[in-house]
């Protein structure tokens, strides 16, 4: 589904991304761990066609997408979790979710109110992440977790073939860590996610496979229980940002 | 239906005011409530940009002042009165100027965005002053025909009110319902957060020029209405500080919202047409007063009029 070359992205003379090659088939679900600065963040933006790479290709179901912007990306399928939260703040969570959904059909819509069916898809999806009841509130009203819940439910909504997941759980506590995670373990098995994580829990609980990104190369890439292996050993190389369950 | 109902009579009400007003009001009234709506029209067009875009222009004079030249040119030259002729000009001229400016600043936000609307309507604002032979220049272009419509002239005062008070409701409905629909639910998605809008897959950089075409073409309207009603066109219609009043109108009432825009222009209009009246004629402050009232609203009240008005509501609810 995803298929990644060489991957080259410097910033002045931080090289973020050191040439990443990596391929994710359809439906895989695939964690990127490292130490911070290990370039899993640039991989995202890269990926997600926010950050444009100084070398490499990008390919999405055989389609070469490198020079793609990131808005013709996600028409492509291509659904992205930041990680700093990025929502419509002064917009309610339905309003957020409707936008998601109206993307598809294009914002050329005008003198009426959006469809019904649109209106219910997104009352399911809020209901999904577990925002049943908060539909009305304005993102900025809701709180930490919560957000975070409504990031989901946006990428969701916007029904992807291919999930980019940024540490979707970064600073929520442990029981909405949980929730999310189960709620991520539970979507679709056709989708292709790709989650950056440091809470291996999570990666554990969630991935086919794991890559570990180190100063922007992939120093290993295997089956979930061979990498978990592999980063008892290589704990002390890796440094303290990855914690062994 | 209550509710269509209610915006019906209003409508009739504004529409005829010129008709039930006579007994109490002095016929000045008319002539200050129409420019008023005029007013009201522009900063209604303005506003789908600085307030529902998140698009901070300084420059939407250019497109009054084109629509406003284009009704005046259009129907001198070819002889007609015809309101589609010169108000359907109006409206292509604001909706092409738009287009070509708008392509040039759709991707710049924030303070370069307000620079370079201001930059481009002062280069139409030298055309408009400097090409002589087709705007009159300096001295303007007078002797603007007043429209006729299946047989209908609106030359009449009270029927030139007429007109240009249905055109603001019009307007007002458009706005409504472009502010409503999934439309206008994706220019707030613009203003708050474009690069999510992106990611969602949206084509922001078209979105926000859709928007600017729109903004002009009204704004042409306004233009052109404006010519009508004083039969004459200043270069001034297309300077800056007929963007700045506009913009003031917005925020004074209260940006991204459909009524702020509309009580903003009848303060704005009141502060320079009637407050002046009841000052010594050698004290000519109106403007000075204008921008303190400004200043007042950007200190204390960002939401302009509507928006004191809602918490107002909100806290005798709460009692």
């Amino acid at each position: 589904m995803i298929e990644v070359r060489e991957l080259r992205r410097a910033f002045g003379g931080v090289v973020a991304l050191d040439g990443v090659t990596l391929t994710l088939a359809e439906g895989e679900r695939r964690a990127v761990i490292g130490p911070n600065g290990a370039g899993k963040t640039t991989l995202i933006n890269t990926l997600a066609g926010e950050t444009a790479p100084t070398g490499g290709t990008i390919r999405l179901a055989g389609r070469d997408i490198t020079r793609l912007r990131s808005w013709q990306r996600a028409r492509l399928g291509l659904a992205h979790v930041y990680q700093r939260t990025e929502l419509f703040a002064s917009l309610s969570a339905r309003d957020n979710v409707g936008l998601a959904i109206a993307a598809r059909r294009g914002p050329y819509r005008v003198f009426r109110a959006a469809p019904r069916a649109e209106y219910s898809e997104g009352e399911a999806v809020l209901e999904s992440v577990g925002l049943a009841g908060r539909e009305g509130v304005a993102a900025r009203e809701l709180s930490h977790g919560e957000r975070r819940q409504l990031e989901l439910a946006v990428a969701l909504a916007q029904r992807p073939r291919v999930l980019l997941l940024d540490e979707p759980t970064a600073g929520m506590s442990p029981l909405e860590t949980a929730r999310i995670t189960e709620l991520i373990a539970g979507l679709d098995r056709a989708l292709t996610i790709l989650i950056v994580e440091h809470d291996m829990d999570v990666v554990f609980r969630l991935a086919d496979r794991v890559t570990v990104l180190h100063e922007g190369r992939v120093i290993a890439d295997g089956s979930a229980a061979d990498v978990r292996g592999d980063v008892r050993v290589h704990d002390v190389y890796l440094g303290k940002a990855v914690t062994v369950a | 239906m209550v509710r269509w109902a209610l915006v019906g009579v209003a409508a009739v009400v504004l529409v005829t005011f010129p008709y039930w007003s006579a007994p109490w009001v002095s016929r000045f009234a008319t002539t200050l409530v129409r420019d008023a709506l005029i007013l009201a029209i522009f900063a209604l067009s303005l506003d789908l940009l600085v307030g529902r875009a998140g698009m901070p222009s300084l420059g939407h004079a250019a497109f009054f002042g084109a629509g406003a030249y284009a009704a005046g040119i259009t129907g001198q030259r070819l002889g007609t009165d015809q309101l589609p002729v010169t108000l359907g000009a109006a409206a292509l001229v604001g909706a092409l100027l738009a287009l070509v400016i708008g392509v040039l600043v759709v991707r710049s936000e924030g303070i370069f965005f307000l620079m370079l609307t201001l930059a481009l309507a002062q280069i139409v604002f030298a055309i408009a002053f400097q090409w002589t032979a087709l705007t009159g220049g300096s001295n303007g272009l007078s002797g603007v025909g007043r429209p006729v419509l299946a047989g209908i002239d609106f030359s009449a005062p009270d029927l030139m009110y007429v007109l240009v008070a249905i055109a603001f409701v019009l307007a007002a409905l458009v706005i409504w319902g472009l502010a409503r629909s999934p439309y206008g639910r994706a220019l707030s998605g613009v203003r708050e957060n474009e690069r999510r809008m992106r990611a969602l897959g949206y084509d922001t950089a078209r979105l926000r020029l859709s928007a600017f075409v729109i903004a002009g073409t009204i704004a042409g309207v306004a233009g052109a209405l404006s010519a009508y009603s004083t039969r004459f066109v200043s270069a001034q219609d297309a300077g800056l500080a007929n963007s700045v009043r506009a913009f003031v109108t917005v925020l004074v009432g209260g940006a991204g919202t459909l009524g702020g825009p509309i009580v903003g222009s009848a303060l704005v209009s009141l502060i320079e047409r009637v407050v002046p009246s009841l000052l010594p004629t050698d004290l000519r402050i109106s403007e000075a007063i204008l921008g303190l009232v400004f200043i007042g609203f950007v200190l204390f009240a960002r939401q302009g009029m509507v928006g004191l008005g809602r918490s107002a509501y909100q806290r005798v609810q709460h009692r």
